[in-house]
C-alpha cells in the first residue's frame, strides 16, 4: 500500500486556520462577553487542531493509506462538467427565484437538471414521458407546498 | 388507565384518524425539510372543531408517523428527512448503498414501533414523577449533554480523531453565525443581511448530506443503490432476528430516547445522537459499524421515536414542551380550553389524556404494516426511478424544502454552498458527520455555558455550577467513560483473559 503525505489535508487545514483567524479578527469588535468567549474558544480550539494536523504530517513518519482510503479515491472519477452544471442550476434557481417566481425557476431547474443527469439515449417514449413526468412532480409539489402547507412560495412580479 | 379508554380509542373515527395521521406524517416526514413541527403546525387549525381526544391523536399520529419518515430518506439518499434521522445517515445509508436498503427500511421500522411503544410505556406510567426531572435539568447539565454529544466525534471521525475535531470545530463556528442567542449580539455576517438569520439546521443538513450525494450521483451512469433482483419482500424475519438479538440496544436506546426528550429544548436529534453513541462504544468486537451496521439504526430510530413519549410528559404535566412539536401541540391543547399539569391526569378521570395515550398506542402499532408498506413503495421507487429523473426530483425536493422552513430563497443558497463545501471537505476526508455534529450541539452548548456562566458568577463561584451538580457529575463521568472505554477496554479483556487462565 502507498505511504503519502496528506497534502490536500494540510492545505484544508491552512484554510481553516485563515477561517479561524477571521473569526478572531471578528470578534473583536464585539463588546459584550457572553458574544464572544464561546465563539473565541471554538476558533482557538480549530487552529490549535489544525497544527497540530499539520505538524504530525510534516513531523512524523507519513502513514499507509488504507484500502478504503484508497478505494474512495479511485471511486471520485466522473464527470466534472456535469456536476458543476447542476451546483450552477442550482443556485442559479434560489438566485432568480426572487426575480421569476417559484414555478417559473424551479420548472427551468428541474429541466436543466433532467438534461445533466440524463446518461441513456433519448427515445421516443423518453421524449414524451418524460418532460410529462417532470411537469407532474413540478406542479404536484408545488401546489401541495402552496395549498396544503400553505408555504408563500414566492410568485413573478410581473405575473 | 382502564380499558375504557383503550375502547374510546378504538372508535371508528379515532382508528382512522390514527392511521390517516401515521399514514400522512410518514409522508411528510420522508420530504428533506418537511418537519413534524411543520406537519402539525399546518394541521392544527383542522382540530379546533374536533372533540379533544381526538384531536390529540391525530397530532400524535402524525408526530409518531413524521419522526419514522425521516428513516426513509435518510436511509434512500443520505439525506435525514427530520434533524432527528441524522444518526440514522450513519447506518443506513452504507446499507442501502450495498443492497440493503429493504432490510434497513423494516428494522428502522420495527425499532421505531419499539422506541414509540416504550415512550408511550413511560408517558402512561412514569409521567408525573419523570416530569420533575425536567426541572432539575439546568444550564450546566445542558451544557453537559452537548459535550457528550461532542464525544461522538471520535467514532465518526472514520480513523482520523483530529479532522473530525476540525470539521467540528466548524460545525460549532458556523452556527455562531447570526444574531447571539444571549447577548443579542451579531456575528460572523462581515456585513451581508442574508447571514443575519444565521445557519439554520436543517437546510444545512440537507446541503451537507444530500447535495453532495447529488454531485456524485449526477457524475456517472451507475444505479444510485446497488440492487439485487431476487424479489425478497420485506425481509421481515431477518428483520425480527436482528432484533431480538439486539434487543438490549433497543430497549436502552428507547430508554435514552425517553429521558432526553424530556428535556426540553434538547429533542430527537440529540437522542438519536447518544444512543447511536452508546450502541457503537458497547458494540462486540466485529461490528460494521460506520460500514452499514443495524445496531446503528436500531439505536437512532428506537431513541427518536421515543422522544414523542418523552417530549410529551412536561408537556402535559408541566406545560414545558420538550421539542418543538410538543409546543404547538401545547398550543393547540390550550386552544381547546385544556388545561396542563398534574390535573390533566385527574381531572374528569382523565379521560383525554388517557384516551390521548391510548391513541398513541395504537398510532405507534399502526406505524408497523403503514411503515413497512410505504417504505417499500419508497424503496422500489428509488431503485427503479431512472437518474435523468432521480436527480432533479431529489434536488426539487431539498429546493423547495429548504424555502419552505424559513420562506427564504437565501437559504437555499446557502444550502447549496454549504453542499459543496461538504463534498469538497469529503474528498479531503473531513466527513460531514461531526460538522452536522457540532453544528446542532453548539447553540445548546454555547447557551449552557454561558447561561451556567452567568448563574455562577452571581453566586460567586462560576466553577460550582459546572462541576458540582449531581446530574452534572453523573454526565461528566459519562462523558470520561464514554471517552476512555474504548482504551481501557482491551485491558480489561486482556486482564480479564489472565485471570480467567490463572483460575
Amino acid at each position: 500500500m502507498a505511504r503519502k503525505r496528506d497534502t490536500a489535508g494540510m492545505v484544508v487545514c491552512s484554510l481553516f486556520i485563515l477561517l479561524g483567524g477571521a473569526a478572531l479578527w471578528d470578534t473583536t469588535r464585539m463588546l459584550d462577553r457572553d458574544s464572544y468567549v464561546y465563539p473565541r474558544a471554538v476558533a482557538v480550539l480549530m487552529i490549535v487542531f489544525c497544527l497540530m494536523y499539520i505538524g504530525r504530517q510534516l513531523l512524523l513518519p507519513p502513514k499507509e493509506l488504507t484500502e478504503s482510503l484508497e478505494a474512495q479515491t479511485a471511486q471520485r472519477g466522473g464527470s466534472t462538467p456535469r456536476r458543476v452544471g447542476l451546483v450552477v442550476t442550482l443556485f442559479a434557481c434560489a438566485l432568480a427565484m426572487p426575480y421569476v417566481g417559484f414555478l417559473i425557476a424551479g420548472s427551468a431547474a428541474f429541466a436543466v437538471m433532467l438534461l445533466i443527469a440524463m446518461y441513456d439515449p433519448w427515445t421516443r417514449f423518453r421524449i414524451v414521458v418524460y418532460p410529462l413526468v417532470s411537469a407532474a412532480l413540478v406542479l404536484g409539489f408545488y401546489f401541495l407546498f402552496k395549498s396544503a402547507f400553505l408555504v408563500p412560495l414566492p410568485t413573478a412580479p410581473f405575473l | 388507565m382502564s380499558f375504557e379508554f383503550m375502547w374510546a380509542a378504538l372508535s371508528p373515527e379515532n382508528f382512522l384518524l390514527a392511521l390517516g395521521g401515521v399514514v400522512a406524517g410518514t409522508v411528510i416526514g420522508a420530504l428533506p425539510g418537511l418537519t413534524a413541527t411543520m406537519a402539525i403546525a399546518v394541521l392544527v387549525p383542522f382540530t379546533f372543531s374536533m372533540p379533544t381526544a381526538a384531536a390529540l391523536i391525530l397530532m400524535g399520529a402524525i408526530y409518531t408517523g413524521a419522526i419514522y419518515g425521516g428513516a426513509y430518506s435518510a436511509i434512500l439518499l443520505n439525506t435525514p428527512g427530520t434533524p432527528s434521522a441524522i444518526a440514522t445517515t450513519f447506518e443506513g445509508y452504507p446499507m442501502a448503498k450495498r443492497g440493503d436498503g429493504d432490510l434497513a427500511i423494516t428494522v428502522a421500522c420495527l425499532a421505531s414501533v419499539i422506541g414509540g411503544m416504550v415512550g408511550a410505556l413511560f408517558l402512561l406510567g412514569l409521567a408525573p414523577p419523570l416530569a420533575e426531572v425536567a426541572l432539575e435539568f439546568g444550564p450546566t447539565e445542558y451544557f453537559w449533554l452537548a459535550m457528550f454529544g461532542l464525544t461522538l466525534i471520535a467514532s465518526l471521525s472514520e480513523g482520523n480523531t483530529l479532522k473530525g475535531l476540525i470539521g467540528a470545530c466548524f460545525g460549532l463556528l458556523i452556527a455562531c453565525i447570526g444574531v447571539a442567542e444571549i447577548s443579542s449580539d451579531v456575528r460572523f455576517t462581515f456585513g451581508s443581511n442574508v447571514m443575519i438569520g444565521g445557519i439554520e439546521t436543517v437546510s444545512a443538513l440537507i446541503g451537507l448530506y444530500c447535495v453532495p450525494v447529488l454531485i456524485d450521483l449526477v457524475a456517472t451512469p451507475d444505479r444510485h443503490l446497488k440492487v439485487t433482483h431476487e424479489t425478497r419482500g420485506f425481509r421481515l424475519g431477518e428483520a425480527t432476528s436482528i432484533l431480538s438479538r439486539r434487543w438490549v440496544n433497543a430497549v436502552r436506546s428507547s430508554v435514552i430516547g425517553t429521558i432526553v426528550g424530556i428535556l426540553p429544548g434538547a429533542g430527537g436529534s440529540i437522542a438519536s445522537l447518544v444512543a447511536y453513541s452508546e450502541a457503537r462504544r458497547t458494540a462486540p468486537a466485529g461490528n460494521k459499524f460506520g460500514d452499514g451496521d443495524p445496531d446503528g439504526i436500531i439505536a437512532s430510530e428506537g431513541a427518536n421515536n421515543a422522544t414523542v413519549g418523552g417530549g410529551l410528559i412536561p408537556t402535559l404535566v408541566l406545560g414545558i414542551p420538550g421539542t418543538p412539536t410538543d409546543a404547538v401541540i401545547l398550543g393547540a391543547l390550550l386552544v381547546q380550553g385544556v388545561r396542563t399539569g398534574p390535573n390533566l391526569f385527574t381531572e374528569g378521570g382523565g379521560s383525554i389524556v388517557y384516551t390521548f395515550m391510548a391513541g398513541l398506542f395504537i398510532a405507534t402499532a399502526l406505524m408497523l404494516p403503514a411503515g413497512l408498506l410505504i417504505g417499500r413503495y419508497a424503496y422500489k421507487s428509488i431503485i427503479t426511478i431512472p437518474k435523468a429523473l432521480l436527480v432533479p426530483s431529489v434536488a426539487f425536493m431539498c429546493v423547495i424544502g429548504t424555502y419552505a422552513i424559513r420562506n427564504s430563497t437565501s437559504d437555499i443558497a446557502i444550502m447549496v454552498v454549504l453542499g459543496v463545501i461538504g463534498w469538497i471537505l469529503n474528498r479531503f476526508g473531513f466527513t460531514p458527520s461531526p460538522i452536522v455534529l457540532g453544528l446542532i450541539l453548539s447553540r445548546i452548548a454555547e447557551n449552557g455555558f454561558v447561561q451556567g456562566w452567568i448563574i455562577g458568577e452571581a453566586t460567586g463561584n462560576p466553577l460550582t455550577g459546572f462541576f458540582a451538580r449531581p446530574i452534572s457529575f453523573v454526565l461528566i463521568l459519562v462523558i470520561l467513560l464514554s471517552l476512555f472505554y474504548p482504551m481501557l477496554k482491551p485491558r480489561l479483556v486482556r486482564r480479564l483473559a489472565r485471570q480467567e487462565g490463572r483460575s
